[in-house]
């Protein structure tokens, strides 16, 4: 048993939601738990409830069943204290330059004073190396220079917890191997916890020290594991292909099991 | 002498190879900077300028050759007229009891619009509510409220004040709950991680992301208001003190100072191509500089 309690910790959730005609379970019972600093991926084929499930965590969504709750209190709407990343490239706030982006999430949340949201937006804007673009408006930006805003205003905001809907999703492969890389390095710098969505294997095992594995129609927990490679950035390396076959046959079993 | 010939061939060939190279080099201005006439010509301001004097013109040319004042009066008769009654003070103090009566009626049905597509946005009663409302009145003409204003609320920049109202609020409230309706999931998400809700929501990021279409909102809303404005003052007028420049025109008419009726109506027409750049300067200022053009 765990001695310490998680920070993030999701119980027994169902999550429903109602189209025109029919009532649609997303997830079934899923639980998991997050420590603090933990990077954590909901890993899944499309249809598993992975982003349902991190938007429930956001609060946007209230769980049929279960219960979410972080530091101990059910989380019970959104809040600045889980900052989301999203994969759209529209999420930056078009009106507002990206010095004004940053410091706007500081001052509308009430983390910051006016004045000490000007000098946090420019030192968050600073670790993403963004500086020179500071007074840009945000449709001058690339892809991946936006999702760099992004995840700066969430940096900036030091919340309980950060939540990534497959951010690099809509990135060209190399910006993404960048942007892969920059994250771990902003990891390192300030253990930020996380929790990541993605349907890449590769980019689950690159990012992530634990890997929850979601098999959908509905999204269910299939397995949890712990990534502990040497270098989970090398790629020709033998213990992440191993994972990642390991990953694959998790994923895949049944419908192998129905092929063969 | 054959084998000379080709040799005296090949030679004049060579001779010219040079030649052909000293006329490729030769690939005309790269660049060249523009004749000063040039350059005004391409200022669409002067253009339009241009244009403004050849219809002045053809204008002092009709009406001399028609010689009938009383029907069509000269361009310059007009200008003339113009002069003296922004000099006298007379038009300039119709001008401003317009604008006067307009920016009330026009901040009022604005300030309704945006409650009604915040409702709008916000429940789904709201929704149909707006929907219904707008279905109902925004085809009806405001001018054709004017009775029934005049019966609820007399002669006075009430009625007039009522009717603009009208002809504000539905196209506005049309266009703002259009604006809300297209605002992504991503920017509400965002503007609620931040823990905005209620009045700061609405104000911070739904009216500004929702800008484009407001501000085409507010285009058409203000070309109803000011046609319905000089309209209605046309009509009610006849019994005011005070009117405004719709009055003014009327009451020239009745007194058949025609070139001082054309000289309202140039000022009408002046006051709408001003609002018009205006609106256009808070375009380039907002919506395009923020790449958001509708």
């Amino acid at each position: 048993m765990a001695s310490k309690t998680p920070l993030l910790d999701v119980q027994g959730v169902t999550i429903q939601y109602k189209t025109s005609d029919k009532l649609v379970t997303a997830t079934w019972r899923v639980g998991f738990q997050a420590n603090r600093s933990d990077r954590l991926i909901l890993l899944g084929p499309s249809g598993c409830g992975k982003s349902t499930l991190l938007k429930a965590v956001g609060g946007y969504l209230t769980p049929a069943e279960g219960n979410i709750s972080l530091d101990g209190h059910t989380i019970v709407g959104p809040g600045p204290d889980r900052m989301m990343v999203f994969q759209e490239t529209d999420q930056l706030l078009p009106w507002k330059t990206v010095h004004q982006n940053v410091a706007f999430a500081l001052t509308a949340s009430g983390r910051a004073s006016k004045i000490e949201a000007n000098d946090q937006a420019m030192a968050a804007i600073r670790t993403v190396k963004l500086d020179k673009f500071a007074d840009a408006y945000p449709h001058t930006l690339s892809g991946g220079m936006k999702q760099r805003v992004a995840i700066a205003r969430c940096l900036a905001m030091k919340p309980e917890i950060i939540l990534m809907d497959e951010p690099f999703a809509a990135l060209d492969a190399l910006t993404r191997q960048q942007m892969q890389v920059e994250l771990l390095e902003l990891w390192s710098q300030s253990k930020f916890t996380m929790i990541f969505v993605t349907h890449s294997i590769e980019e689950a095992i690159l990012l992530g020290n634990r890997i929850v594995l979601l098999t959908p129609h509905p999204g269910q927990v299939k397995e949890i594991l712990d990534v502990d490679l040497d270098d989970p950035t090398n790629r020709f390396y033998g213990g992440f292909n191993e994972l990642r076959d390991t990953i694959h046959r998790v994923l895949f079993r049944d419908v192998q099991d129905y092929v063969i | 002498m054959a084998l000379d010939g080709t040799l005296t061939a090949a030679a004049e060939d060579f001779a010219k190879v040079p030649q052909a190279r000293a006329t490729e080099q030769v690939i005309g201005e790269i660049t060249r900077p523009l004749s000063l006439a040039e350059k005004i010509w391409n200022q669409a301001l002067v253009r339009k300028i241009v244009i403004l004097l050849l219809l002045a013109v053809a204008w002092q040319m009709y009406s001399q050759q028609l010689k009938n004042p009383l029907m069509f009066p000269t361009f310059g008769d007009t200008a003339s007229a113009l002069w003296s009654a922004f000099e006298k003070g007379e038009l300039g103090s119709r001008v401003l009891v317009s604008l006067r009566v307009l920016l009330g009626g026009y901040t009022i049905g604005i300030v309704l619009a945006t409650f009604l597509a915040a409702l709008a946005n916000g429940t789904r009663l709201g929704n149909d509510l707006l929907e219904v409302l707008t279905a109902m009145f925004n085809p009806l003409p405001a001018i054709a409220l004017l009775p029934l204003a005049l019966l609820w609320f007399g002669l006075g920049n009430g009625s007039i004040t009522f009717v603009l109202v009208h002809a504000v609020l539905w196209p506005v409230a049309l266009s703002t709950h259009s604006g809300f309706a297209s605002i992504s999931s991503t920017i509400r998400m965002v503007g609620r991680n931040y823990g905005l809700t209620g009045f700061r929501y609405v104000v911070q990021i739904l009216i500004p992301a929702a800008f484009p279409a407001i501000l085409t909102g507010l285009k058409n809303g203000w070309a109803f208001a000011w046609r319905t404005l000089i309209a209605a003052e046309l009509v009610f007028g006849v019994s005011s003190g005070s009117g405004g420049i719709g009055w003014f025109i009327y009451e020239n008419k009745n007194q058949l100072e025609i070139a001082y009726v054309f000289a309202g109506l140039l000022t009408v027409i002046g006051i709408g191509v001003a609002m018009d750049s205006l609106f256009r300067l808070l375009e380039q200022r907002t919506v395009q500089r923020w790449g958001m053009k509708f």
